[in-house]
């Protein structure tokens, strides 16, 4: 399944969701948010997003300096 | 009403249709809490005190460091050691002796920020740490207080606006459930001035057009800045149905 993670083309091996998808980048979950079509998907509902083919998917982590 | 002073001071927003006498004798009435006197609240309070926001309340506890003046343009070198909040307070009074500036020289316990929200029509997020920026957006939900966050490291800035007066807000903890020190700040990460001052300043104009009454580009979405390429990311926030914090409404 093809996707983009932060503008970059990505293969996935197989169907996953979103949580799966962290891990599989080693991403942290801890500090992360996560946007899909530019839509932020809240962590509560991660594991229920399957994700399709093409999904735009952005990752972030919450910045705290001011 | 406004003064002749103040006709001749504020001229420059009497001349635009978004804001004229009527928008500025709305900035007059209006009180903002500052919570973080850093490298986001140097620019946001300078802004707002000029623009006549009529009553500022500035929170911080800490004093102003030799490594602060890289950024936080409200301080002076002869400043070192100086409470951030005292300093900053004597800056706008000189800036606009019009408003009225009050000083908070200590970190709050939830209950006194409560008690502070009471009296806020609108809260300016610019501490540098998730635990606080956790309870300053607790109370704003509880309180119905809208709040304006921004954050920023490196070359990156976050900003955004949730309107806690609208029941079917979304919240800082929608998008960020934890509150555990994993994140990054300017003491582990760096920062470079002109990055945290871009984002201080557009908490700024958020607050102003929030107050005479145009609508926000960024009310319930996230936007990140990239310092690097100058290119803004915009992101919707949907309220997230199990949020301990907000989800209950």
């Amino acid at each position: 399944m093809k996707i983009q993670v932060n503008e970059q083309a990505l293969i996935l091996p197989n169907s996953m969701n979103l949580e799966q998808l962290l891990v599989h980048l080693e991403k942290p979950l801890i500090g992360s948010a996560v946007a899909v079509n530019m839509q932020v998907i809240s962590r509560s509902e991660w594991t229920q997003y399957n994700i399709n083919e093409g999904d735009n998917i952005s990752l972030f982590q919450a910045i705290a300096g001011g | 009403m406004l003064s002749d002073n103040e006709l001749l001071r504020y001229s420059r927003h009497l001349l635009l249709e978004e804001v004229g006498e009527s928008g500025q004798h709305k900035l007059k009435q209006a009180k903002v809490l500052i919570i973080g006197m850093g490298g986001l609240g140097s620019p946001a309070a300078l802004y707002l005190a000029a623009a006549g926001i009529g009553h500022l309340v500035l929170n911080d506890f800490d004093e102003i460091e030799v490594s602060n003046l890289q950024r936080q343009i409200t301080y002076q070198s002869s400043d070192i050691g100086e409470p951030k909040v005292e300093v900053t307070k004597q800056r706008l009074q000189q800036l606009n002796s019009d408003i009225k500036v009050r000083s908070i020289n200590k970190q709050m316990p939830e209950q006194q920020l409560s008690m502070e929200l009471t009296m806020a029509d609108l809260v300016l997020d610019c501490t540098d740490n998730i635990a606080t920026r956790q309870m300053i957006n607790k109370a704003c939900v509880e309180a119905k207080v809208p709040l304006i966050v921004g954050a920023a490291i490196r070359l990156e800035g976050q900003l955004m606006f949730f309107d806690h007066s609208q029941a079917e807000s979304p919240c800082y903890h929608c998008l960020f459930p934890s509150s555990e020190e994993q994140t990054l700040n300017c003491s582990n990460s760096g920062i470079i001035g002109p990055v945290v001052g871009t984002i201080g300043t557009l908490q700024a104009l958020e607050a102003i057009k929030y107050f005479v009454g145009l609508p926000s580009g960024i009310k319930n979405k996230l936007k990140l800045f990239d310092g690097k390429s100058l290119d803004w990311q915009t992101f919707a926030i949907n309220k997230d149905p199990q949020c301990p914090v907000c989800g209950q409404a």
